[in-house]
């Protein structure tokens, strides 16, 4: 097997003079042509990984090698890595053309070559239409999709995007997953951050979870899947408080109920054999724990993210 | 440097994408040019800011016209501008060599007889020689005075032969207010005329004490001269300011890291945002400049020298701000401490007062202040002089500030 592209080992970075970790010791290794989604709900670290990789954030420990050299150490070796920042990182006032040339004319790239790639980007992103309008004037999704072409503009051999699906519509979401997917298909090495589970399962050939700077648990789709094993989920909810229906399902915890989180008026459960549910219905019912609604929902990604991390992934 | 100029191009490319935002920075010499002229517009009555200044008046006439003229420093609109004591011509001679005032006006002997016989007669005005500014109002107005009884002693020819008749007795009953309702009367008649009377019989003869005997040009003064550089470069701090916080707003979106990932380095970048900002000042400065001699009619002197002044510190301005903007943690910041710091230097260099009115006691300051290089620079280039002396200060420290602005973002963008 080849070796990794990339590899981070014990990267550990704490703000605010040490009080606040954002990333403790953590490790990850990727391989080349892989595309990797970093599941993490806000405040997880995301941001703060990519910001070391990019060079913008010292003070850390650990290491990164990036195909088999220290990423630190040589600035033209980061030049090989592309990076979509959480934030619009172009020049409103110009066109997406334009930017296309900046962004590209900062990396040398002849101007010929460069404007061939930046046609070809513009196609790969769907904006050729609109390449010589002001971007100001363009929809969440365009300015997304065309951030993503600008980390692209140098051909890098690894792209990291950061949240890139963050405040557009379902349908713009889509496309900028597409785009991730081509990418990946075109032999980049891909990592991708986001809070959303759906983005995950569809896009990536290797998922991630971490929460408070550590990775929980990594692997395809279905491994990661295992971890809760072939169990039901059940989601129930009503007027009571976290407090309340803790007590009350109490007694019924054994191997064949496990709790994946409880919040005020939702909690999700997982049941190795359904036939339990309506036992627990009764007993709640005998408890005082009035329930509004109940699914019941085959293993999913969600459910693997709750036993990880006891907290439910919403915006 | 490829990419440094890339950079600039961009900027520049930028600037006229969206030239709303420039054009407003261009606005601003017109609108400060206006602000001037409103201020110190006579005509519009708008008060002067000026603090009083301090006036000697030596009366060696003792007759009615020179009551008269003293009189008028008793007039409420003068009593603001002018704090006029009479004296002595030795009291006076005396004061001025302590520099106790900003001038003194002599009426010389026979003044209200010659001027009653349609001689000619002068006013003698003597300059601080320490001061610039404030002597130079007073002599503008004493030229507006001489103007003023030129005309009425050519319009009231005969009533003024009265004089004679009156001949040295005490005059001390006729006071110049009582004597206002007839001035105000006739003062559209004066002005109307005023262009016809030549040539005029009181003439004005100024001199500075420490050089007797040199007599400066009665029109070479030009209040907006003096007023000008000083607004100007507070206004150019500004805008250069808010050009280099630019710095922040890239940092903050994205774009620095974004530029960071590139073989883009540090110093490039510095180096290119300060030349924008410094492009962005010239333009400012010129246009303003050239609307002071345009509207203004201020003469700057030599235009190639000027232009050296302004380029040395437009590059000051770029370099401090692109410093202190590499320092601060984030845009609110910048804004919270540039301001501040615009306004002391403003204060202590000559912008907000003239450099002759700040006291002694923190005149030093003013050499720490960009605003004073700037404005002597002005006025030496202005009298025919070369200002090297404010071509090095600001270039030497505006390499500095240069240098540690490289060191400061290098560091702010790796922390
Ligand atoms: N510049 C900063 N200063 C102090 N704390 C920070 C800073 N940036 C991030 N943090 C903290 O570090 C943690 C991780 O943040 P971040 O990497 O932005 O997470 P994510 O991108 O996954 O939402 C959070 O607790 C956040 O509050
Ligand atoms: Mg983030």
């Amino acid at each position: 097997m080849q070796p990794p592209i990339l590899e981070i080992k014990n990267l550990s970075k704490a703000y605010d003079h040490g009080k606040n970790p954002a990333l403790v010791n953590f490790s990850l290794g990727l391989n080349k042509g892989e595309v990797l989604g970093l599941l993490g709900p806000n405040g997880a670290g995301k941001t703060t990984l990519i910001s070391i990789l990019s060079g913008t954030l010292r003070d850390f420990s650990g290491s990164v090698v990036f195909k088999g050299m220290d990423l630190f150490a040589d600035r033209q070796l980061r030049n090989q890595i592309g990076i979509v920042p959480q934030e619009m990182a172009f020049y409103e006032e110009l066109g997406a053309m334009e930017n296309l040339m900046f962004w590209g004319g900062l990396y040398s790239i002849p101007e010929k070559e460069l404007k061939k790639r930046a046609q070809d980007l513009l196609a790969l992103v769907e904006l050729s239409s609109r390449a010589k309008e002001p971007i100001k004037k363009f929809s969440g999704g365009m300015k997304r999709r065309l951030n993503v072409a600008i980390g692209l503009i140098h051909q890098p051999e690894l792209l990291l995007l950061d949240e890139p699906t963050v405040g557009i519509d379902v349908q713009a979401k889509v496309s900028i997953l597409d785009i991730i997917r081509q990418v990946g298909l075109q032999g980049t090495t891909v990592v991708f951050t986001t809070h959303q589970l759906a983005e995950v399962e569809q896009t990536c050939s290797r998922i991630a979870i971490m929460d408070k700077g550590i990775i929980l648990a990594q692997g395809t789709l279905n491994e990661l899947i295992r971890i809760v094993g072939e169990k039901d989920i059940v989601i129930v909810s009503g007027e009571f408080s976290a407090d309340r229906f803790s007590d009350a399902i109490k007694p019924l915890i054994h191997n064949d109920i496990e709790i994946l989180s409880i919040t005020d008026n939702e909690a999700h459960l997982a049941f190795a054999n359904s036939e339990g549910i309506p036992g627990m219905m009764q007993h709640l019912f005998q408890q005082h724990v009035s329930l509004a609604d109940l699914k019941i929902k085959s293993p999913n990604l969600e459910a693997v993210f709750l036993k990880l991390t006891g907290r439910s992934l919403r915006d | 440097m490829s990419r440094t100029i890339l950079i600039i191009k961009n900027d520049i490319k930028r600037r006229l994408k969206s030239p709303l935002s420039t054009l407003l920075f261009l606005i601003i010499p017109f609108a400060m040019t206006a602000l001037i002229g409103l201020i110190f517009d006579p005509g519009a009555g708008g008060e002067t800011k000026l603090p009083p200044i301090k006036v000697l008046l030596v009366d060696l006439d003792q007759n009615i016209a020179s009551k008269f003229f003293i009189g008028a420093f008793d007039q409420k609109q003068l009593k603001d501008m002018f704090q006029a004591t009479t004296v002595s011509e030795n009291e006076g001679e005396k004061l001025m060599k302590k520099g106790k005032a900003s001038a003194m006006i002599i009426i010389p002997e026979r003044f209200s007889l010659d001027l009653a016989d349609q001689k000619s007669v002068r006013l003698v005005v003597v300059k601080n020689p320490s001061e610039e500014f404030l002597p130079a109002v007073v002599e503008e107005f004493a030229d507006t005075m001489a103007v003023g009884f030129s005309a009425l002693a050519q319009i009231f020819a005969d009533e003024i032969k009265i004089i004679k008749l009156v001949g040295n007795t005490s005059l001390e009953k006729i006071s110049f207010a009582e004597l206002t309702p007839f001035l105000e009367m006739s003062r559209v008649k004066i002005m109307a005329i005023k262009k016809f009377l030549s040539p005029l019989r009181i003439g004005l003869k100024t001199s500075v004490m420490a050089k007797p005997g040199q007599v400066s040009k009665a029109k070479g003064f030009n209040i907006f001269a003096y007023i000008l550089p000083g607004m100007l470069i507070m206004f150019l701090l500004f805008i250069v300011e808010a050009s280099m916080r630019e710095i922040q707003s890239e940092r903050a979106d994205g774009k620095i890291r974004r530029m960071m990932f590139s073989p883009l380095t540090t110093h490039e970048l510095m180096l290119a945002r300060i030349f924008s900002g410094w492009l962005l000042g010239l333009l400012v400065c010129s246009l303003a400049m050239a609307m002071g001699a345009l509207v203004f009619g201020i003469d700057w002197g030599d235009y190639f020298w000027l232009f050296i002044l302004v380029a040395v510190t437009c590059f000051w301005s770029a370099a401090f701000f692109g410093m202190l903007n590499a320092f601060f943690r984030n845009k609110n910041q910048a804004g919270a401490l540039a301001s501040p710091i615009i306004l002391v230097s403003a204060a202590f260099g000559g912008s907000m007062l003239p450099l002759e009115q700040i006291p002694s006691s923190m005149r030093w300051l003013a050499g720490f202040t960009v605003n004073n290089w700037f404005i002597t620079g002005c006025r030496e280039i202005g009298a025919g002089a070369i200002p090297l002396v404010s071509y090095g200060v600001l270039l030497v420290s505006g390499l500095l500030f240069g240098l540690v602005a490289v060191m400061a973002l290098q560091r702010r963008l790796t922390t």
